[in-house]
């Protein structure tokens, strides 16, 4: 059979593209093996020059794997599986860059790009340590662009293209027609939930985290290689700052993004995901934290080393987690398999072999200090420290692994049911523990320093519980088992804040590490209060059943709103007034009334969150939250009714109008603006009139405006009438009689009968979050002052 | 002893002691009859809904509660309740995992996790 010819397939950019993943992953193999030579053989510059040439061609080719993947998706070249999946024609273009990394292909492919621009930056700033450290990264490349590559190699498929054609993705019997693709109008589109600003912005720089834990773990193999164990320390310590940093960051983001736009009603769920991405970061910051303990007193540097090359091989182990489909009932983020499970245990495995079987060979040379910890020095509590972050993150991973556990002996193991109960039991402790020791710990002077240091830790302890007590009060909190969190957050900012005030005059990029655990004890603060004191509103406090049918007394935290009634709620009286639709969006307008202990109205405000009702995912619920400083009103449709029900038109009004009069009603207005005569409607047949007249409509309402035309035709002598339905205004038309001697024409409007309409909603407010971000960004400023100064050193 | 040895040990006691407590804390997936026999006591369930018999939900009544016949991997069917309302896109969903506890006759869920068939595995072409 000859092969079919396709008709209007764009080829030319996904044969550029794949072309492009296959030059990378070759180029990266090239480079790695130039890189590892040029190492070996320091006399012969020549692989030195290869391995240059190759990066650079590397570099290329991925930016034109990006850039053909994004006219893909921009011209909305269909005949691609991957634009079909993840886009579709309506989408904004701000939307089209988060359609690139909705699917894994592209977030590899988002990591690979931040992998070869962080090679941009070594390849200038690491000077000496260069060529091991960039065989390292380029080892990570090779892994990274194969699973681009989409090639059966023996049977076994390697890696998924994202420029594989739809008609070889699917199998259909459309794809035996030459003209398929005029068949094909539009794309699947992008995950409701993704279509936010923070899905923009939150993966590119969560990865931009992840991909930069590859350097301070190249550096640390560098160092094994190079038998040169202490020179790494210190170019690899502002990296391992500047990851802290950006996944830091990322991780955040992703709460922001979840307490914005999700309803599961916070900014943290203990998710697998969420859990993937967070442990990676507290070895990174306990490594950190112990290769500063090392240059100060030599101590501690196989921990150091250790806690570097876990960091790395932890974020595999996230990435396979998230990416393999094992966490399946486990995860309310559904990630599929592509099949790639296989080859992302075989990276994991590279790198676990790799790191282990370097430190078992040097095991016998590491640096080690024989001497015994001296209790009372800084280093010696911040070690302690960084141990407590370890067990945070050793018991974070363990409860998150349990889906592998079952794989692994074949268990029947599920998480927790109280799985927020679960973490926060061993978290709440280890995070109380950890926030007193960053106040003592900075306290006791590097080296000795005993009977002041301990006096100086009495009288700031007693003060911060002073102060703790008074917040106790302040914040209402009413369980005194959180006094010790409080303390602790309290010691924490208070301490580090004595200690910041002499560097406030000048010298505050010294000041990195106070300003970095200030802003650690107010995100403390922040969760402690704002989870403590969260408070569903929504709730039935009448301690009856709502509905004696049910016996409905407890756990129902969400309330019914018909529209247009008050309802009680707390302290507010909250009514559903009306809803608008913006693009694929209906938001509705809840109106909340504030009462004072009189009971009298203080002050009033609208919510507006929104539903998408889609094809595909059903209800997709954004909520929307007022913010004040001490609070935040957060409110979201958690059902609505199912719109399929009979509309009814009722408040018919008579509108007798000539050219360019308006027609006023409830919903909107309109403006008559012509009589057209020459109408070709549809599905009309002209040859029976003897008129047939149309009215053009202008119809405004508070955000559109729309087109009209009812018409009037007389038909056999008789008067006939065809109505118009403008459904996004809530109105209908109806031309219903023409007056020749004053030109007027008769226009009848109808409104749409919304009594039946109502809304499903919960309401939840979180009292002081603003301290969880403000203490996260005050931390995120304090890493990148310690990341200034510690560039400043090298 | 060496202080870090002290360390040492702590350290192995308290990881020692985070397995337990995963271990302890980890629910189980069983199916209805465990639960049956185990009542109050909180247990993973995985099923599919059963579509002959009718889900009930009618918010103008109670927007709270949602009932629905869940028939679990061995086939055993039974009533679940679920105080909040129907989930988005419930009809869709091919498989369902409740965590809950029986009380009485009827399955009193907490939480209901939806598989529903992804867009990514709905390879039908629209045209």
């Amino acid at each position: 059979m000859e092969p079919i010819q396709f008709v209007g397939e764009n080829l030319f950019w996904g044969n550029l593209g794949h072309t492009a993943v296959v030059i990378s992953f070759v180029t990266s193999i090239f480079a790695t093996l130039s890189y590892f030579f040029a190492e070996r053989n320091a006399l012969d510059t020549s692989w030195a020059k290869l391995a240059k040439a190759t990066f650079q061609l590397h570099s290329l080719s991925v930016l034109t794997i990006i850039g053909s993947l994004f006219y893909i998706i921009y011209a909305h070249l269909f005949e691609y599986h991957y634009a079909w999946q993840h886009s579709s024609r309506d989408l904004p273009v701000y939307y089209m860059i988060s359609c690139f990394w909705e699917g894994q292909e592209g977030s590899f492919l988002l990591w690979i790009f931040w992998q070869m621009f962080i090679g941009q930056l070594l390849i200038r700033t690491s000077k000496s340590w260069m060529f091991p450290v960039m065989a390292v990264l380029m080892l990570s490349q090779i892994a990274l662009t194969s699973m681009l590559l989409g090639v059966k190699i023996l049977g076994y498929k390697l890696g998924s293209s994202p420029f594989e054609l739809l008609r070889n993705a699917m199998d259909a019997p459309i794809f035996k027609r030459a003209d398929y693709l005029s068949k094909v109008k539009d794309g699947n589109g992008l995950n409701p939930l993704l279509q936010n600003y923070w899905m923009v912005i939150h993966p590119p720089t969560l990865f931009f985290g992840f991909a930069t834990t590859i350097v301070p773990f190249a550096y640390a193999i560098a160092g094994l290689w190079r038998k040169d164990y202490a020179g790494w320390l210190k170019p690899a310590l502002p990296w391992g700052l500047i990851s802290v940093m950006v996944l830091g960051t990322g991780i955040i983001m992703g709460g922001f993004w979840a307490y914005e736009s999700l309803s599961f009603g916070g900014y943290w769920a203990w998710d697998p995901v969420e859990n993937a991405s967070l442990v990676p970061w507290l070895i990174l910051i306990a490594g950190v934290h112990v290769i500063i303990i090392h240059r100060a007193t030599g101590n501690s540097y196989i921990v150091a080393l250790v806690l570097i090359l876990a960091t790395f091989l932890l974020v595999l182990y996230a990435t396979f987690l998230t990416r393999s489909g094992i966490l399946g009932n486990a995860s309310v983020h559904s990630f599929t398999d592509l099949g790639m499970s296989g080859q992302l245990l075989v990276f994991l495995f590279m790198f676990i072999i790799l790191s282990a079987l370097l430190v078992g060979i040097r095991w016998k040379e590491l640096p080690r200090s024989a001497k015994d910890e001296e209790i009372y020095t800084r280093e010696f509590w911040m070690f302690i420290g960084s141990l407590l972050l370890v067990i945070s993150a050793f018991q974070v991973i363990l409860t998150t692994s349990i889906p592998v556990f079952n794989k692994v002996f074949s268990a029947n193991m599920a998480p927790p049911a109280d799985v927020i109960g679960h973490y926060n039991k061993w978290q709440m402790p280890i995070a109380i523990l950890i926030g007193i020791l960053t106040a003592v710990a900075h306290l006791l002077k590097y080296k000795k320093n005993k009977e002041e240091a301990l006096k100086k830790i009495g009288i700031y302890a007693a003060i911060s519980l002073v102060i703790t007590i008074v917040l106790f009060f302040a914040f209402e909190l009413n369980n005194y088992v959180f006094i010790g969190l409080l303390f602790a957050a309290v010691f924490a900012v208070f301490v580090n804040f004595i200690i910041l005030l002499p560097f406030l005059k000048g010298k505050l990029q010294l000041a990195g590490s106070s300003v970095a655990h200030i802003g650690f004890g107010i995100l403390l603060m922040g969760v402690l209060v704002s989870s403590a004191n969260k408070k569903v509103i929504s709730i039935n406090e009448s301690g009856e059943a709502l509905n004696p049918e049910f016996n409905n007394k407890e756990n129902v935290e969400n309330i019914f709103l018909k529209r247009g009634e008050p309802n009680k709620m707390g302290d507010y009286i909250i009514t559903y007034q009306k809803d608008s639709l913006y693009w694929v969006n209906t938001y509705y307008q809840v109106n909340y009334k504030k009462l004072n202990a009189a009971g009298e109205v203080d002050y009033e405000f609208n919510l507006h969150p929104n539903g998408q009702i889609n094809p595909k995912f059903g209800l997709v619920a954004n909520p929307d939250t007022k913010h004040y400083l001490s609070h935040d009103v957060f409110t979201y449709v958690s059902s609505v009714p199912n719109g399929k029900a009979e509309a009814k038109y009722i408040n018919e009004k008579v509108h007798v109008v000539g050219v360019g009069d308006t027609l006023f009603t409830n919903n909107g207005y309109a403006i008559l603006q012509g009589i057209n005569s020459n109408t070709d409607a549809e599905n009309i047949d002209m040859k029976n009139f003897q008129v047939l007249l149309g009215a053009e409509l202008k119809v405004y309402t508070f955000s559109k405006v729309y087109d009209a035309m009812p018409m009037y035709g007389v038909e056999n002598n008789s008067a006939v009438s065809f109505e118009t339905l403008v459904d996004e205004a809530k109105l209908k038309f109806r031309f219903t009689g023409v007056d020749a001697q004053t030109r007027k024409v008769t226009i009848r409007t109808y409104e749409k009968d919304n009594s039946g309409e109502f809304i499903i909603m919960k309401a939840i407010v979180f009292p002081w979050i603003n301290l969880v971000w403000a203490g996260t960004i005050i931390m995120i400023i304090g890493f990148f002052l310690a990341i200034v100064k510690r560039i400043k050193d090298l | 002893m060496k202080k870090t040895s002290i360390i040492g040990l702590i350290i192995i006691a308290i990881a020692i002691a985070a397995i337990l407590s995963m271990y302890g804390d980890s629910s189980t997936y069983e199916d209805f009859s465990v639960a049956k026999d185990n009542s109050g006591k909180e247990y993973h369930i995985v099923g599919t809904l059963n579509r002959k018999k009718e889900k009930y939900y009618d918010p103008q009544k109670d927007a709270n509660y949602f009932t629905f016949y869940l028939i679990d991997q061995k086939g055993v069917e039974c009533k679940v309740i679920y105080h909040n309302p129907e989930p988005p896109d419930f009809d869709r969903s091919e498989q369902i995992v409740i965590v809950g506890s029986m009380e009485g006759q009827d399955f009193e869920a907490s939480k209901i996790l939806l598989k529903c068939p992804s867009k990514y595995t709905d390879n039908q072409v629209k045209t």
